[in-house]
């Protein structure tokens, strides 16, 4: 959180398009029944080490410094959730899967530098919902 | 062929981590050319740089031509993951090769040191002062009545603030302290600091 | 009349546009253009971001003043928002200055508690009331902080003024007692709420001072 705190303006500020989300789109992650958040979580870890870091790179080498932590915190997450889902305690329900494919559509509706600089914006969403739900 | 200043130019060696308390300093040995101020540069890689983005390094601009033989790197090695570190020694235009570490480095190894404390009875009112060692740490502290080991009171602090009350006390006893720091970000406590014992006013 | 809004326009825009935010109550604040005199008056707008159409604040339209309360507009903690202001000017206009994103969960800045505090001869008891999101009327269900942040404790420091020590307590309920206190001295208690995840402090409340009673025994030795 701290890693992403103190780049938070910054990022955000690269992101033109205020009118469309990547997480939040068409509902909050807020809404997500609670049984499936851990397979959400499992999922929006692996989306965002795979597909949204490695375009984040600025011109700004303390921005590319934090973003290095941001997604070296993500891996280490990563790997303690891999646990979880080698020992099936991630149930992937219905709507996990819907909610996970409808982010995928939306980060497809931008082209890939917008898309994964937004997404990295919306890293405030992701971490306040996972807060909360653990 | 090698221009005679690159021959002369070797890689900085003896390349090592020294890490207490979650505080990380990147060490090296110095490259002597006489006659020449030679100049380092520190990169670092992390394991998402090394397997998700081919392996690139990342400077660190705080220890870009510094003259010094050391580098703060607490700030970059801020997940809990292997770290590659780097350095090269410039003299002038000519850059020496990259010297690195032997080992990957993983802040879960850092050495905790137990934290120094002060035990202080305040009337019937036992207190402890904790030194402040940065947002990653808490303290656990133990504290018992001096002969009754058996039975230990259990407390967890997560931020520090200058004396903390412990507990209200019986007149006329000793208590004894002890407290170890704890670092959730790696799942590891330090060794207990000393026993501290005090003995409470009598009625 | 005055220009259409989307016409061409001179005027430079409001400055240092943010939103000020105390317990979810989300106020926006600006600065005047630089180097114009009186007679300016600013339009505001919002957006909920993603979702595809900015809002006009019908309150905050044609106003002199420089701030404008879009508290119930972003009631929603659970979003963020953008909001944007234009100012006009004898038939100028200006562009639209818009804030960073506001995420008011994190944005905001809570509260201490309020404090309670009474005493006998020998303790103080100290009882803390929870700061509230801010109510769009005061008939409205209240919503205590510690329901939206879940890690939320309080310290408790506890000044003898007698010795001039302090003492800390980190407390997650809210009554504190602390007994066995020398009686006839003043004590007093400063509180801060502590949220930790996200990490949030409030300042400290004013000092409560509190002075504990006489000892009788004392008197008749």
């Amino acid at each position: 959180r701290t890693g992403f705190t103190a780049i938070k303006a910054n990022i955000q500020a690269r992101d033109t398009v205020r009118t469309t989300s990547i997480l939040s789109f068409p509902y909050s992650l807020h809404r997500v029944n609670s049984e499936d958040t851990c397979c959400i979580i499992h999922h929006l870890l692996k989306f965002y080490v795979d597909m949204v870091f490695k375009h984040c790179e600025t011109e700004d080498s303390w921005v590319n410094r934090k973003i290095s932590s941001i997604a070296n915190s993500f891996l280490s997450i990563k790997k303690n959730f891999r646990h979880c889902h080698q020992q099936s305690l991630c149930r992937c329900g219905e709507e996990a899967t819907q909610k996970y494919k409808q982010i995928l559509t939306n980060y497809s509706q931008l082209n890939v530098k917008n898309a994964a600089m937004k997404s990295l914006g919306e890293l405030d969403i992701l971490l306040d919902w996972m807060e909360k739900a653990y | 062929m090698h221009s005679d200043k690159e021959a002369l130019l070797p890689a900085p060696q003896n390349i090592s981590i020294f890490s207490t308390n979650m505080k990380h300093f990147l060490t090296w040995s110095p490259v002597i050319i006489p006659g020449e101020t030679v100049r380092y540069s520190v990169e670092f890689q992390g394991e998402y740089e090394r397997y998700y983005a081919n392996e690139s390094w990342i400077p660190i601009s705080e220890c870009s031509f510094i003259i010094v033989t050391q580098c703060n790197v607490t700030e970059d090695i801020s997940a809990t993951v292997p770290y590659n570190l780097r350095v090269r020694a410039d003299v002038g235009t000519q850059g020496s090769e990259w010297g690195t570490l032997k080992r990957l480095f993983n802040r879960n190894t850092t050495l905790l040191t137990p934290p120094r404390i002060k035990v202080i009875a305040d009337g019937y009112h036992l207190l402890v002062e904790l030194e402040d060692m940065g947002p990653a740490f808490q303290f656990h502290i133990l504290y018992w009545k001096n002969g009754q080991e058996s039975s230990v009171q259990k407390m967890m602090v997560k931020e520090i603030t200058s004396a903390v009350h412990l507990d209200t006390v019986e007149a006329g006893t000793d208590y004894c302290v002890k407290v170890q720091t704890y670092v959730e970000a790696i799942n590891r406590s330090s060794n207990f600091s000393q026993t501290q014992c005090i003995r409470v006013q009598d009625a | 009349p005055a220009r259409s809004a989307e016409q061409y326009c001179s005027l430079p825009p409001p400055m240092n546009i943010h939103f000020e935010s105390s317990n979810m109550k989300n106020v926006l604040h600006w600065s005047p253009p630089e180097g114009v005199g009186d007679g300016v008056f600013y339009r505001v707008k919002y957006l909920v971001y993603g979702e595809n159409k900015w809002i006009k604040k019908s309150e905050c339209q044609n106003i002199d003043r420089t701030w404008c309360d879009l508290s119930s507009d972003t009631y929603d903690h659970e979003k963020q928002y953008y909001a944007s202001v234009k100012a006009f000017l004898e038939g100028n206009c200006s562009s639209w200055a818009e804030t960073e994103r506001f995420n008011p969960l994190t944005d905001t800045q809570i509260d201490p508690p309020a404090v309670t505090v009474s005493s006998t001869e020998k303790s103080i008891s100290i009882v803390l009331t929870a700061p509230e999101k801010w109510k769009r009327t005061p008939e409205d269900k209240s919503v205590p902080l510690v329901h939206i942040y879940s890690v939320l404790q309080y310290n408790v420091s506890v000044l003898n003024k007698k010795t001039n020590k302090k003492w800390w307590f980190s407390i997650k309920s809210n009554t504190l007692i602390v007994p066995r206190l020398e009686s006839n001295t003043v004590y007093c208690i400063s509180v801060q709420t502590h949220v930790r995840i996200p990490r949030l402090f409030s300042g400290f409340s004013e000092e409560s001072c509190i002075a504990t009673l006489k000892d009788p025994n004392a008197e008749h030795a």
